[in-house]
């Protein structure tokens, strides 16, 4: 039943992801963006710009997508009548997810291949991805939860995309290298991942793993409240 | 069975009163209130009894397609009646391809109907399920409560029509702030004693009415009909009633000789103004006026044949 749930959700999703301009014009940001970096890189791309991409494509597919159709549902009301106990909205938040991971996977694919998929092909990048997307994933599904209107969703995308998705940008307006906001800042889970990459270390992949939790404690706030105001 | 109640705690609805009223299986209660009354009747529902009232505020999914969404749900409440035969059954063959954003209110509402109806819940209550909706639309929901009586499970109407409550209902009740009061629909077993020789008011040409501390009179030829409410018989014209000061069994005597004709208990009509007679499903037969509303008059069972001789139908 719980299996069917979600395959119902999924399919529809599916379908509807296809219909809807708004939504279906993500993934393909990320690659148009690829292709202008990678002509005016001449080649050759620094590491940092190919996290940018891996950020850009996280934040504007997976998280950009799970809060526009979470909130159309609320905007619409069409999940009245469907969720009879927590339980089912969690079917609907999964169903969701995978439709969302999907469209992040094609599209971060395609991107990375690009640019050359070669410097990911590691297992502990790999694993830092995966907690990146939850990272994203989860971020998205909290604000999608509350967000009330698509329209209100474009807001706080802006803040996710600036903040968690260009990180590597802000450390290039020219902070001075010491200061606080800079230590704040490569604490940020982009930047760990970049820091994995350089040094090689596993300590950047626990800071990842303490942000995702994070994420997830705002997810789970986000779902009592919603359950509670019903 | 399914029991509606009304307690001491939900008394903050002013405009509710005490009651219960309990449904048993495979029977649908239809009862009669103003928006205001069913607003309240809902929210104790809900709250208290934990029903999911169908008040058709939900959305649909507009993009897609009304096979898509019919599918959606079907799959996600796990209904176990085949998807075409769903379709089928509220007619949405017809239209499966279509967009949401391409269909009527009509249309919109038998997939609605669809979803409740595949949702199978223990007990149903429906908000003015067939308010501005087509026939077929309507033929449909009939269906549909048929289905349910078949499934034994329990339906609740909530109707502002009193037409429309005696139609869907097997037991049409009234409810306004004195109580719930059953609405007879049963015929008299002993008809009155039919009065012998010529109708006693032949000279009269007016029916008189009152509103406020006016007498209006009208032509009997503009009536469009004249239902009972309270004991009172209320003349229907168009849009506007006016409250009679007879009984509705003194009005038929004195309006038979000019055409009019006692379809139901609780109703008589202008046969000058009937522009059809529509056949239900399941025996159930309604009188479509030829007025502005375009309003549908319950016809009994037993008056059928009855109305047949006098159009000449048979």
């Amino acid at each position: 039943m719980r299996i069917q749930r979600i395959s119902a959700i999924f399919e529809k999703d599916l379908k509807d992801f296809m219909k809807n301009m708004m939504v279906a014009l993500l993934p393909v940001t990320p690659v148009l963006m690829t292709l202008f970096f990678n002509q005016s890189g001449n080649g050759g791309l620094p590491v940092i710009m190919h996290y940018l991409i891996v950020g850009i494509t996280f934040s504007v597919v997976t998280s950009g997508s799970i809060m526009t159709i979470l909130a159309e549902e609320n905007e619409k009301h069409t999940l009245r009548g469907l969720i009879q106990s927590p339980a089912t909205l969690w079917d609907i938040i999964i169903g969701k997810s995978l439709v969302t991971g999907l469209v992040t996977v094609l599209s971060l694919a395609v991107s990375l291949f690009i640019v050359g998929i070669e410097p990911f092909l590691n297992f502990k990048i790999i694993m830092g991805i995966i907690l990146l997307f939850l990272f994203f994933l989860l971020l998205g599904i909290g604000v999608g939860l509350f967000a009330k209107s698509v329209a209100s969703t474009s807001a706080y995308l802006m803040i996710v995309m600036i903040l968690f998705g260009f990180t590597p940008m802000i450390t290039l307006l020219g902070i001075g290298e010491g200061s606080v906001i800079m230590n704040i800042i490569d604490m940020f889970p982009l930047m760990q991942v970049i820091e994995m990459h350089s040094a090689g270390t596993w300590a950047p992949l626990g800071v990842l793993t303490l942000w995702t939790a994070a994420s997830g404690m705002f997810t789970f706030v986000c779902f009592q409240k919603v359950m509670t105001d019903d | 069975m399914a029991h509606f109640t009304v307690n001491q705690e939900d008394a903050f609805h002013d405009t509710l009163p005490l009651f219960s009223l309990t449904v048993e299986d495979s029977h649908a209660a239809a009862v009669h209130g103003d928006s205001d009354t069913q607003t309240a009747v809902q929210h104790v529902l809900c709250i208290h009894n934990g029903l999911s009232v169908f008040d058709h505020q939900e959305g649909f999914y507009t993009r897609l397609t009304v096979e898509d969404n019919v599918s959606f749900y079907h799959k996600w409440y796990g209904c176990r009646v085949p998807l075409p035969e769903i379709l089928v059954q509220f007619d949405l063959q017809s239209c499966a391809g279509q967009t949401l954003q391409q269909c009527s209110v009509s249309d919109m509402r038998r997939i609605y109907f669809a979803k409740c109806y595949m949702s199978g819940g223990r007990a149903m209550v429906f908000r003015e399920p067939v308010h501005g909706v087509d026939i077929k639309t309507m033929n449909t929901f009939l269906n549909m409560l048929h289905k349910l009586k078949e499934e034994a499970v329990p339906v609740l109407v909530l109707v502002s029509n009193m037409e429309h409550a005696i139609l869907l209902g097997d037991a049409a009740y009234k409810l306004n702030p004195n109580g719930l009061q059953e609405v007879e629909t049963q015929e008299e077993t002993s008809s009155e004693p039919e009065h012998t020789g010529a109708p006693a008011a032949a000279n009269l040409f007016k029916i008189p009415a009152k509103v406020g501390d006016k007498v209006i009179l009208f032509d009997p030829p503009e009536i469009d009909y004249i239902e009972s409410r309270d004991g009172k018989a209320v003349i229907v014209i168009n849009e506007e009633s006016y409250t009679m000061d007879s009984t509705l069994a003194e009005a038929e005597k004195k309006l038979e000789v000019y055409g009019f004709y006692r379809c139901h208990r609780s109703y008589i009509v202008n046969l000058q103004k009937v522009r059809e007679i529509i056949t239900w499903s399941k025996n159930a037969y309604s009188l479509r006026m030829d007025n502005k509303m375009q309003s549908t008059i319950p016809l009994s069972r037993t008056k059928l044949q009855d109305i047949q001789d006098k159009f000449s139908l048979r």
